[in-house]
């Protein structure tokens, strides 16, 4: 692991560019893309860990993700 | 030790005198053995000056061996025997020294606490703890009612058959959604007369018009409709299985299940009422239903694999999908204009049912492992998606499965293709924010898949409002201003 880059700067690039209709990608919208990313994995694992405690599961399952990552997605949508 | 105090003697007393005195002191000496005694005895021994040497002695050879014997009986000793000023000082000196006397007093100031007086004081008034016989009788209560409570309080069996539902669907709202279905229905009737056309259109259209209405926004809007889609495709999967079959089988048990469908709404009635739906219906639906059912689903995808294996992930797309489009028009003949317009529509700007439906399908995958469905299950939604476009690339979809766990490369709606984001990153960020969080940072293979999804949703959707936003802006670069008006949209 300790050799692996922060993230996946070109693989970042590549997604968003497919799902732009290729667009091409100014110098550093990468990285604020994978920026806000990180807000919604947090804002993601923070809903999960609260919905998995209300339901009395114990730390984050797939269910609580699957419960909340819609209107966590709805957040962040432009 | 006695030599010692001879020789004290000796110089001290005069020559004569000294047989007699160590006479006295032969007799005297046993008994100092027993240092106590000696102290108080050791006075009476002759009157010289030297006397208390013995009970000093004894003393001092305990303060110069404190630590040899047992703490105890020696301190008592001391304490009744020291006299001297410095023997005294010493004492002290030496308890000062030891940490166990601080620690005692340390204990004594906690014993002390306000709380050890309430507690005794409890006591003395209230000896008896019938009390706590009290408790036992609430407890059992408490237990009987707690269960009901958390689960589901006001209904039980209302809760436990929604549950199954959600999680079949992964959501329960999706699962209502089913008026689609209701309005196909009513058509269904008027085109009862020409039977088994309209049943099999009638389960297609269902399907097909439900994810074409979600498509139109974004996939991530309608994470249930997709679940519900993943389960219509595999009816409709099954339908153009069972067109062949049942063409060559019967027609009319086709007529009569559409009618069943007609007048049934929820899934689960038309399964009952075609045990080869049902398979299918339980396999994408349900994790619990579909056990039953799974034993048909093996015999179809073993049907379905043989042709996809011939081509691999990495084929073109685009020919795939030529391929599936023809093969979806020839097998959609019966199928409504909708069916034909999806081609067309792919090329338009409602290519985005299209591409969306590959993006479902591709996060149906990691679902599938998710949703603890088993391997074929995923492959079956992964299929029903795929059949909305194309019948074949649900046959690729098992074996484009195993090549996505290692290096995935995925085809959006635009026919771009792009690798999967990193499983390990996702991981490592989930994890490092469940730590912040404070939860179990332990991060399940299903939540990973979960997450995985949301991931792809979540780029699908960025990718697709920096477009938007972009061209907005007249141009065709997406510029870090669009991705901080997207950021400053953050509800």
């Amino acid at each position: 692991m300790a050799p692996t880059s922060l993230y996946p700067r070109n693989t970042v690039k590549k997604i968003v560019k497919a799902h732009a209709d290729d667009r091409p990608l100014s110098k550093n919208v990468d990285i604020l893309i994978f920026l806000n990313y990180e807000l919604f994995l947090m804002e993601l694992v923070k809903e999960a860990s609260i919905a998995s405690k209300q339901s009395g599961e114990r730390g984050i399952t797939a269910r609580s993700v699957r419960k909340v990552r819609e209107n966590c997605l709805r957040k962040f949508k432009g | 030790m006695s030599d010692s105090a001879r020789k004290k003697q000796r110089t001290t007393t005069r020559n004569s005198e000294a047989p007699e005195n160590l006479r006295q002191l032969a007799g005297v000496i046993p008994k100092p053995s027993t240092p106590f005694r000696r102290a108080s005895s050791a006075g009476l021994t002759p009157g010289s000056r030297r006397t208390p040497t013995v009970t000093i002695r004894t003393p001092g050879t305990a303060a110069r061996t404190p630590r040899g014997g047992p703490g105890g009986r020696p301190a008592a000793a001391r304490r009744t025997a020291l006299t001297t000023p410095h023997a005294i000082r010493a004492l002290r000196e030496r308890s000062a020294r030891t940490p166990g006397h601080v620690r005692r007093r340390s204990g004594r100031i906690q014993r002390e606490t306000p709380r050890d007086a309430l507690r005794q004081l409890s006591r003395v008034l209230k000896p008896n703890p019938r009390q706590i016989r009290v408790s036992p009788e609430p407890t059992p209560r408490n237990a009987a009612l707690d269960l009901p409570d958390v689960e589901d309080g006001p209904d039980l069996v209302a809760p436990r058959l929604s549950m199954p539902l959600g999680d079949m669907y992964d959501d329960d709202d999706s699962f209502h959604e089913a008026p689609p279905r209701q309005s196909l229905l009513p058509d269904i009737p008027d085109d009862a007369d020409t039977g088994t056309m309209h049943s099999l259109e009638f389960g297609r259209r269902a399907l097909s018009e439900d994810p074409r209405r979600m498509f139109t926004s974004r996939v991530s809007e309608r994470f249930a409709d997709l679940n519900e889609l993943g389960v219509d495709g595999d009816e409709f999967e099954i339908d153009g299985t069972f067109i062949n079959r049942r063409a060559t089988v019967d027609v009319e048990q086709l007529f009569d299940d559409a009618v069943d469908d007609a007048l049934d709404d929820t899934t689960t009635e038309i399964r009952a009422l075609t045990g080869r739906r049902d398979g299918h219906a339980s396999d994408i639906n349900l994790g619990v239903f579909g056990e039953s059912d799974e034993p048909d689903e093996p015999t179809f995808r073993f049907v379905i694999p043989p042709r996809i294996q011939p081509q691999p992930q990495e084929q073109a797309p685009p020919d795939e999908e030529e391929s599936a489009e023809e093969q979806h028009e020839d097998e959609t003949m019966n199928r409504d204009v909708e069916m034909d317009d999806q081609p067309e529509l792919e090329a338009s700007d409602e290519d985005a049912p299209g591409g969306l439906e590959l993006e479902g399908w591709e996060s149906d995958h990691e679902e599938g492992g998710d949703a603890d469905l088993q391997a074929y299950r995923g492959e079956v939604s992964a299929v029903d998606r795929s059949l909305l476009q194309q019948i074949p690339e649900p046959q690729t979809g098992p074996k484009k499965r195993a090549g996505r766990r290692r290096k995935e490369i995925q085809e959006n709606k635009f026919g771009h293709l792009y690798p999967s984001f990193p499983e390990a990153t996702v991981k490592r960020l989930a994890t490092s924010f469940a730590k912040s969080q404070g939860t179990k940072a332990k991060i399940s293979k299903d939540t990973l898949a979960a997450l995985m999804q949301a991931t792809d949703w979540y780029f699908q959707q960025v990718g697709e409002d920096l477009a938007a936003y972009s061209q907005h802006g007249g141009r065709r670069i997406i510029e870090e201003r669009d991705v901080v008006t997207l950021m400053k949209r953050y509800v």
